[in-house]
């Protein structure tokens, strides 16, 4: 057909241009951890695994990364049971007031990060619960909530209801019909969710800036402090675990439920 | 014959003791209550954002006092008055605004051919290619993404050095307003195009086919068919793109090295570098007002849209 091909050549130039700008941090990233030299340079100074020698040797970084999946792991634990039971509730049942109830639900996507922050900070600092590292995890689970209930309606919208009464008819009490059939027809829901806030905890940068003291910084705040004043090597290579995370949660996301889940039209 | 009851599983006679405690605690007569039982968690967790909203709120109303470093106890609008009339807020807030509406443009403008090839694509593994292309540095984090444009443009950065080897003297590539609207472009398109994606998808083909044999180029397919009804999509993907890149903190900081900041930033100082708690509170709630008119706007002119959580109508 006739314009088909300025179609593609046009299309693909933004698309290339596109995968250029997504791509070239990363790859950056991941050559200069890879260098011989004392400094990022270009063209590289060969090649060698120096410094991941040296983050396995600083206990600083290591540390660090600790903390950040230990706080991935507490906003991971609180999140699944919150957001799947009221993601199957707001799919479910007819709750009056859902409006209301959605819109207080998405309360973290509309208020900024540095608002939920301070405020968290505040109440966080009036309680005195600040310098602690489970305080930040139910903070990355506060903020980032309405990931896992969008995760868990848009997999509830294909439960029938029918099976539920179905269990029901055949005699299944009502727990035993939410465990057995409600939260398994759920579950790619649950699984999308709880990688993504894994993922997102993990990464959480201004949150953790905001409620860690210099005792119990993460990951991401060291990378910060540390790039303020120098950028050497050995920042790449901590970064390139980041990137390593965030590969196997990909492999794992597309394994389990596909990634195409996201292209889908609700 | 029916076998005696003790012969049942354990895990069986667990769930029945289960059953019989949640009958006991939660009669059939509170049904109705159930959904809200089931929601308590997660009214509860955003409840502390809640509070802290109203901490905030509080703190606003009171100045700091300059002899003793502590917020007074009287109430006052002291900080709101400053926020709306001092020459530094107004630039910090202007360069946020205006960076947010180009980054959003522009943004839009890379995730729309994007969106369109993914899902248009007759080839899955090109698609899961464009997939994971974006979800990868979506997964990464903004400090490493950050990091990785210090590196590219930095005053010994790849970009420069390239340059010197053609003898171009080296360029100041950082810490400007380009760089920090351009980190938040790359930090915004996976957002973008993942909103876009499913509005695109809704999409028949056929449309297309349609305009197409009626005489349309491409050009005109895009135009009158096309990005019209992808405009909930462009809608929903704008909002987010422009209310994340308003109040990004990250991003500024970095790239901007300090001379660019953004609201963010300035409400961070405000709590970190003067100490003054009303003054960055105050700021805060700006901000949260702000973002909440703009989204609070967009639903109710077109819907939550892709952002809908809950039944399918």
């Amino acid at each position: 057909m006739k314009g088909d091909r300025s179609k593609a050549v046009t299309l693909w130039g933004f698309v290339i241009a596109a995968l250029v700008m997504l791509s070239a941090p990363t790859l950056v990233v991941l050559g200069a951890s890879f260098t011989a030299g004392n400094m990022i340079t270009f063209p590289p100074e060969g090649l060698s695994l120096k410094w991941y020698a040296a983050i396995a040797g600083a206990t600083d970084l290591r540390d660090a990364f600790f903390r950040s999946a230990i706080v991935a792991t507490i906003c991971t634990a609180i999140s699944i049971p919150t957001g799947t039971l009221a993601g199957i509730a707001l799919a479910k049942y007819r709750v009056r007031f859902a409006a209301g109830v959605q819109i207080y639900l998405l309360l973290p996507f509309t208020v900024p990060l540095i608002g939920s922050g301070i405020g968290l900070m505040l109440i966080f600092g009036k309680w005195g619960l600040l310098g602690q590292l489970w305080p930040v995890g139910i903070a990355c689970a506060v903020i980032n909530l309405p990931f896992m209930i969008w995760a868990v309606t848009a997999s509830a919208a294909g439960l029938d209801p029918d099976l539920e009464l179905a269990a029901a008819n055949c005699g299944a009490p009502p727990l035993s019909t939410f465990l057995a059939v409600t939260v398994p027809a759920v579950t790619p829901g649950i699984i999308t969710g709880a990688l993504l806030m894994f993922i997102l905890a993990l990464n959480e940068f201004l949150v953790s800036l905001l409620l860690v003291d210099a005792r119990i910084v993460t990951l991401p705040v060291q990378i910060y402090n540390s790039i303020r004043s120098i950028i050497t090597p050995d920042l790449a290579a901590i970064s390139v675990v980041f990137i390593a995370v965030a590969a196997i949660a990909i492999a794992l996301l597309d394994w389990l439920v596909g990634l195409d889940i996201f292209l889908k039209s609700k | 014959m029916r076998p005696s009851r003790t012969s049942y599983p354990l895990s069986w006679r667990l769930m029945d003791a289960v059953e019989a405690v949640a009958a006991a605690v939660w009669p059939r007569s509170f049904s109705a209550a159930v959904p809200w039982l089931m929601l308590m968690p997660a009214v509860v967790l955003v409840g502390l954002l809640v509070l802290g909203l109203w901490d905030m709120a509080d703190g606003s109303f009171r100045t700091l006092d300059t002899a003793t470093f502590l917020p007074s106890d009287d109430y006052s609008l002291a900080n709101y008055d400053r926020a709306f009339t001092e020459k530094l807020f107004f630039t910090v807030a202007s360069r946020s605004l205006i960076g947010s509406l180009i980054v959003t443009v522009i943004t839009l403008v890379f995730a729309f051919p994007y969106s369109y090839v993914m899902v248009r694509t007759r080839s899955a593994a090109l698609r899961k290619f464009l997939l994971i292309a974006l979800f990868l540095p979506f997964f990464i984090g903004q400090v490493v993404r950050a990091y990785g444009w210090l590196i590219i443009l930095g005053s010994q950065g790849m970009v420069n050095e390239a340059l010197g080897l053609v003898g171009v003297a080296p360029i100041r590539l950082l810490y400007n307003y380009p760089a920090v609207l351009f980190g938040l472009v790359q930090y915004m398109l996976p957002f973008a195009v993942l909103m876009l994606a499913p509005a695109l998808t809704a999409i028949p083909e056929e449309m297309e086919s349609a305009a197409g044999s009626l005489g349309a180029n491409w050009v005109r397919t895009f135009i009158h068919v096309v990005l019209p009804l992808a405009k909930p999509g462009f809608i929903g993907a704008g909002l987010v793109v422009m209310t994340l890149s308003l109040t990004d903190f990250a991003i500024p900081a970095i790239l901007g090295g300090g001379s660019q900041d953004f609201i963010a930033n300035a409400i961070y100082d405000q709590f970190f570098r003067t100490s003054d708690q009303g003054m960055g509170a105050t700021l805060a709630l700006l901000l949260v007002a702000v973002g909440s008119i703009m989204v609070g706007v967009v639903f109710a002119l077109f819907g939550a849209g892709t952002l809908a959580m809950g039944r399918s109508k």
